[in-house]
């Protein structure tokens, strides 16, 4: 290569130059980014870049209301933890609680109003403008006042000051239509409280302080009322103080996370939990312990209840029944708790009634370690009056349908989602004229509907709560913006007072925000408590604010007692199940999930990579059975099967699990998202959708446990993606145990060793 | 059939020496950038001279920088802190002309880092302040630029050397940085 030629000449300029290039970016490459220093124009008062500044406010993640401190850097918000002060949750939370900070940074957040373009369920919108979107509302509301058809509110469970203004919202409009939907009401529990004692508040119970706790269903620890409070509760009555350890029995068909810390796990047949309750009541009685005047009318009521009898309809051996009937009498403070599947068959009622009639003959109520009235809400409501049942929202749906909607606002519930398909809820909504939903999220509701005007979240917006069920004294937390709003979004309670200034309700409502207007009503509170202390209501405001609660801890003075025609009503009849033994041969247990609860955790990675704390699975869902089953059907873990409702059918992966009865299915709730945001769409099914429309008459809420279901196999086989290895212990010995026979041993022999009864059906 | 390798030589050759001449070209690339972008002095939004302010005018780098003492980052100042001087001092010069618009409308300065510690270190402004340790020490002679640039080799070794030297408690542990 003595001559180079022009060809060459020029491949080795261009060699040159492109070498000279990459040089030149490789260079570029590896220094840093132009990163930007930005102070303040003013900065705010106390600021310091670098500075941690926690805020107190209230978790929003579920409807138990615990304290949460926020720490924030540079007005972001960083991480969540529970508020030391706040007596419900005590400076803990929850997973879901946690993941808060998901909801705010959620890359599927509604960022701006917006109005339907295309199809209904099209999920095509166009952004607008708040003044836009606010004057159609108003418009259409306008319209709905002349017209014939009526507006309804439709919101999640709210409490407090907001759920007070939605009411004078609703009333200036001239509509009675304000109803709250939750999924996880326990509606069936107020209406038994309302029964035996004559009140429709829930108790405190007083975990901490028992000594025996029956728990008919209840999952305590995981779902059931306030879950952390419940945990806290837990830990001191099995470690706490000098008093001797916590005895726990749970009685319920699958094995739940509180069943699995119980020192006793006994499945029933679903839906005779009441009948077993009236069984140990039965026991109670005979054993002398009650003494009231009216023995012998509870004995006269109890008499169908003798253990053999008893036995004979929930599967549980007689000698259990007069065992825990001892149990409960012999305790020093006994506590008997129902919920979960329990409230959800259809004498869900009658069933808590029992227990409530179990923990009157125990003597504990207004008792420490037993059920303890709780005050009235001292400011705003506690949101259960405008809960709307089962039933409720059937009614809605008809009404939807009848044409006697015009305009249906929905704020942040998502009953398309949370209703069994039997209720077929958005075939009802396509009636309604005019859908606008304040959903943070894109979910199945709103997707249907016309009109987006997105709230905050939480942890931007301003609200007050008070925590249900209380825990025995007077207590209300006030919420604050931990940081300005990332989106162009309004609170709840500003839009709300934004349309009732477009409709002139400014009579009604005259607050300018929020903020106003919990100022205005916490002036109850100062003239109570702060104005005797001294110091203006400003003073008062900034030190709630700081602390994020305020509480008075007095117990009630006037407790009630129990309503006389109790005794006189006292049964449980047989639950109904929708669907013939034949057809259908399995029951469908359903639960909560522990990181989705009612599906609203599902759009929450966190949640969704948290494995379930009983199955250890991640992403998705399942369907669990018993060994003694799967073997009859020929069925293995893995394989995906159908599962048959007469209301539908879906398929899913299967779960052999030994602790469920057998002829008992369960699914968790949670999954099954079609319109929820990327990590909850299209994982695992809703098991909801074929749960059928049976509702507890005497409270009108559902009975979610009352399906039956057939499983089939499909032939085809599903990854389950599970954190555990194998369920056994392959004698390694990890969890340890002093003792294995159940019946007779002390407590000490019965740590960590859960008797798993697997009955050959 | 003998194969030479004296044929596959000349048939790679002129791939060889186009390869020879991108390598000679990445190289030169490589350090011409180094040289004369280097970076390390960016242009920032308005012309502030640390010579001025703080070479001849003495005011000590906490007056402005005045979280070094109590957060991890020294922070800059805000706009409010340089009008506090500014309403009165200097107000015809263009590149105060340039602050004052920045306060009418309320707008921050984005003003570019200098001095930038990769997000696997952790770094506390507080605890160097309150050992007594010379900003100048990592920052270079600030005092003395009109336009600030990064001289000082902020690297490990400098971190070490420096908590070796004044026998930091768990100062070589790797956690008391990488955390």
């Amino acid at each position: 290569m003595s001559k180079v030629d022009r060809r060459d000449f020029l491949k080795l300029v261009g060699a040159g130059g492109v070498g000279a290039g990459a040089g030149f970016m490789l260079a570029e490459s590896i220094k840093h980014p132009i990163e930007h220093l930005v102070p303040y124009a003013v900065p705010p008062e106390e600021y310091s870049p670098g500075v941690a500044t926690w805020y107190n406010s209230v978790c929003g993640m579920c409807s138990a209301g615990c304290g949460i401190t926020v720490r924030t850097r540079e007005g972001r918000a960083k991480k969540i933890e529970g508020n030391p002060s706040h007596p419900v949750n005590q400076g803990r939370l929850c997973a879901l609680g946690q993941a808060g900070l998901q909801t705010l940074y959620n890359p599927d957040r509604i960022t701006a109003p917006m109005l339907r373009s295309g199809d209904r369920g099209s999920g095509s919108f166009t952004q607008t403008t708040w003044e836009d979107g606010l004057n159609r509302v108003a418009e259409r509301l306008e319209d709905a006042q002349r017209g014939s058809g009526d507006t309804y509110l439709l919101s999640r469970g709210v409490r407090g000051n907001l759920d007070n203004l939605l009411g004078l919202f609703m009333a200036g409009l001239g509509s009675e239509n304000l109803l709250h939907y939750d999924f996880d009401h326990p509606h069936s529990l107020y209406a038994a409280n309302l029964r035996t004692f004559g009140e429709e508040l829930l108790p405190y119970y007083d975990i901490q302080n028992a000594s025996y706790l029956l728990s008919f269903g209840a999952d305590y620890l995981n779902d059931w009322l306030s879950p952390v409070h419940n945990s806290l509760g837990f830990g001191r009555s099995r470690q706490g103080g000098d008093h001797d350890r916590g005895r726990f029995v749970q009685v319920e068909p699958k094995m739940s996370i509180s069943g699995a810390a119980a020192d006793e796990w006994i499945p029933a047949q679903p839906g005779t939990e009441g009948i077993l309750a009236l069984g140990v009541a039965h026991q109670l009685v005979a054993s002398g312990t009650y003494t009231g005047e009216d023995l012998a009318a509870w004995t006269s009521a109890l008499a169908p209840y003798s253990a053999a009898s008893v036995a004979a309809q929930t599967g549980v051996s007689s000698d259990t029944v007069t065992r825990l009937g001892n149990e409960f009498a012999r305790a020093t403070a006994p506590l008997a708790i129902g919920g979960g599947a329990t409230a959800g068959h259809t004498n869900a009622v009658d069933a808590l009634v029992a227990i409530n009639a179990l923990n009157y003959l125990a003597g504990t109520i207004g008792q420490a370690g037993g059920v303890i009235f709780n005050p009235q809400p001292v400011t705003g409501s506690g949101g259960h009056s405008r809960q709307a049942s089962y039933q409720a929202m059937l009614d809605l749906a008809d009404n939807a349908r009848a044409g006697r909607i015009s305009v249906l606002i929905i704020n942040n519930t998502n009953p398309v989602f949370t209703m069994p398909g039997a209720a077929r809820f958005a075939e009802a909504l396509e009636s309604v004229p005019v859908i606008v939903s304040l959903s943070t999220f894109m979910d199945e509701t709103t997707a249907l509907a016309d009109i987006v005007l997105p709230s905050h979240t939480y942890l931007e917006s301003w609200g007050d709560d008070i925590p249900q069920p209380g825990v025995g004294f007077s207590v209300a937390a006030v919420s604050q913006p931990i940081v300005a709003p990332l989106y162009n979004t309004r609170g709840t309670g500003d839009i709300v007072l934004a349309l009732g200034r477009k409709l002139e309700l400014t009579d009604l409502m005259p607050w300018a925000d929020t903020e106003e207007l919990l100022k205005f009503a916490w002036q109850q509170i100062y003239e109570r408590d702060g104005a005797e202390a001294g110091g203006d209501f400003d003073a008062f405001w900034r030190s709630v604010l700081q602390a994020g609660v305020w509480g008075e801890n007095v117990r009630r003075a006037d407790m009630p007692t129990i309503d006389p025609g109790v005794v006189a009503s006292l049964g449980v009849p047989e639950p109904v199940f929708v669907g013939s033994e034949i057809d259908y041969p399995f029951v469908l247990h359903t639960y909560l999930s522990t990181s989705m609860h009612d599906g609203r955790g599902a759009n929450l990675p966190w949640m969704q990579e948290l494995p379930d704390p009983i199955t250890s699975v991640v992403y998705g869902n399942w369907i669990e059975m018993n060994p003694a089953t799967a073997a009859e059907q020929g069925l293995k873990d893995g394989d995906l099967v159908q599962v048959t409702s007469s209301e539908g059918s879906l398929e899913i992966p299967l779960l052999v699990f030994p602790a469920i009865m057998p002829g008992v299915v369960a699914m968790p709730i949670g999954q099954g998202h079609t319109e929820y945001g990327r990590y909850a769409n299209n994982r695992g099914a809703n098991v909801i959708s074929i749960l059928a429309s049976e509702v507890d008459p005497a409270s009108g809420g559902l009975a979610s446990s009352a399906t039956r279901v057939s499983i089939s196999p499909t032939g085809k086989r599903a990854k389950l993606v599970r954190t555990g290895g194998v369920a056994r212990q392959l004698g390694r010995d990890i969890v340890q145990h002093t003792g294995t026979d159940a019946g007779t041993a002390g407590h000490s022999a019965k740590l960590n060793s859960i008797p798993i009864v697997v009955e050959s059906a | 059939m003998s194969v030479s390798i004296v044929h596959t030589l000349k048939v790679l050759k002129p791939a060889a020496m186009i390869a020879l001449v991108a390598l000679i070209g990445l190289i030169i690339g490589y350090y011409a950038n180094a040289m004369f972008f280097p970076g390390t002095a960016p242009e920032q939004p308005i012309d502030f001279s640390h010579r001025i302010h703080a070479g001849d005018n003495e005011i000590p780098c906490l007056y402005c920088h005045v979280q070094a003492r109590r957060s991890i980052s020294a922070g800059v100042p805000s706009v409010n802190k340089c009008m506090g001087c500014h309403v009165e001092v200097a107000t015809d010069r263009p590149q105060i002309r340039l602050l004052a618009n920045y306060w009418e409308t309320k707008e921050p300065i984005p003003w570019i880092k200098v001095h930038d510690l990769p997000d696997f270190v952790h770094f506390t402004h507080k605890r160097h302040v309150q050992a007594d340790i010379e900003c100048q020490t990592c920052h270079g002679p600030v005092e003395t630029m009109d336009v600030v640039s990064r001289e000082a080799p902020v690297k490990m070794g400098l971190c070490l050397n420096c908590h070796k030297d004044n026998e930091v408690q768990h100062g070589t542990d790797c956690w008391t940085c990488h955390k």
